[in-house]
């Protein structure tokens, strides 16, 4: 099944966040808590899987030397629907990720998808694909914030009205949800991701080669210099 | 040519499509989002006044003070003077505006203030929406207390690490208050009989 292919693929082996490394603008400011990596999440996968089902439908009629500004229309739109929806039905969501929802217009994600996967495969695909990839991008803001919500104000809320976990016992580091912490969290989390995928490689017998613009030489902390 | 005129074309039909959307969406989602707006602003002017019998956000009365314009919305109770709230903003704050309501009763003390608005650090400035320290805030008199933070002299404990959030707040506060002491028999008379 090709359409299930293309949405798994998002998730893990393409992960924007730990594999492709794309929308890292949102990805570091509104992850100070689970509830904004949530809200983001699930409004750039509307935008995602709208802006791909458009544009894969119309890829055909653009000319290709004006597609990034219809793309970009098409994109801003979708955004904008979900700006004006937002701020009517969930105002405290609205308030908290505040400029960067109008920003998602410029997501690399979602423009990315746009350019490599929606103008040149057919409807169902770029659905799927659009639904992967921001499956993905939840899962990384999710996992993200989250760690980043205990560690800096020992709390994880999912939701209002649905009573936050507190975790006591310890003094938050504040300094996890100001901007290092953000750096500092994904630097962790992506190394991890490193760590597991050459793991799981070398089990199997495969070498995965080490990045083509890294010095692996010297180091061995990763399984790369090995 | 008519390459041109083709992309020309398509660009504009593109966005007349886009902008059709956007119209509908908005004129669906325009009256909720009003109502969210005056809602917020209504339960923080009811926060922070004493009990009343009339609507305050119907009875408003503007001032002028500092080069500001400043509008209280005055509650009464039983047709006397209950207290008035005020919206009253400082720039100082550490992350830009900090922007709040504050209430005043009738025995001329500060009321409560509640925070509207803030992007102050998370974990330190932002405690300024905690109860401990808006409490700091109620029940002072209003002429004759230091309005300033411990710090400066004053008699407003800051927060510990959030000095600048805490002065911010307290220069708004003095803000009003001034602006109220200056106005206050037009105040108190808006909406009495």
């Amino acid at each position: 099944m090709r359409f299930w292919k293309e949405l798994i693929k998002g998730v893990w082996a393409e992960n924007p966040i730990f594999r492709l490394v794309l929308g890292m603008c949102p990805a570091l400011a509104v992850t100070t808590s689970l509830e904004n990596s949530l809200g983001m999440g699930v409004a750039a996968t509307f935008v995602l899987v709208c802006s791909n089902a458009v544009i894969s439908t119309i890829r055909n009629l653009i000319p290709n030397k004006v597609r990034i500004p219809c793309f970009i229309v098409v994109i801003a739109t979708f955004v904008t629907i979900v700006d004006l929806v937002m701020s009517g039905f969930a105002p405290a969501l609205h308030a908290n990720l505040g400029l960067f929802i109008p920003l998602i217009v410029v997501n690399c994600v979602i423009l990315g998808r746009a350019e490599a996967f929606a103008s040149k495969h057919p409807i169902m695909l770029s659905i799927a694909d659009g639904i992967g990839m921001g499956l993905g991008f939840t899962l990384g803001l999710s996992i993200l914030g989250g760690c980043r919500e205990i560690l800096g104000a020992g709390t994880l809320t999912v939701w209002q009205g649905i009573p936050q976990l507190s975790i006591g016992g310890f003094k938050p580091m504040v300094l996890m949800i100001l901007a290092p912490g953000g750096f500092i969290a994904l630097g962790c989390l992506l190394a991890l991701m490193n760590y597991v995928q050459a793991e799981t490689a070398k089990r199997k017998g495969k070498t995965i080669p080490p990045p083509a613009n890294l010095d692996c030489r010297h180091c061995t902390i990763c399984k790369f210099g090995s | 040519m008519k390459e041109t005129l083709r992309l020309i074309l398509t660009v504009t039909i593109i966005c007349s499509l886009a902008g059709a959307l956007l119209a509908g969406v908005n004129s669906l989602t325009k009256e909720r989002i009003q109502d969210v707006n005056r809602n917020k602003k209504l339960s923080a002017i009811q926060e922070v006044l004493p009990p009343c019998d009339n609507q305050p956000d119907a009875n408003a009365c503007v001032v002028e003070y500092g080069g500001r314009n400043w509008t209280f919305f005055v509650a009464r109770n039983g047709g006397a003077f209950a207290g008035a709230a005020v919206e009253t903003s400082s720039s100082a704050g550490y992350g830009g505006d900090i922007s709040l309501m504050l209430g005043i009763n009738a025995e001329n003390k500060t009321q409560a203030i509640a925070i509207l608005g803030q992007k102050e650090t998370p974990g330190l400035g932002a405690n300024i929406e905690g109860d401990d320290f808006k409490g700091l805030f109620a029940g002072k008199a209003l002429a004759t207390s230091n309005w300033a933070v411990a710090k400066d002299g004053g008699e407003i404990d800051q927060i510990t690490a959030a000095t600048i959030s805490s002065r911010a707040v307290t220069e708004a506060v003095k803000a009003a208050i001034d602006a109220y002491l200056a106005n206050e028999e037009a105040i108190e008379q808006t909406g009495g009989n």
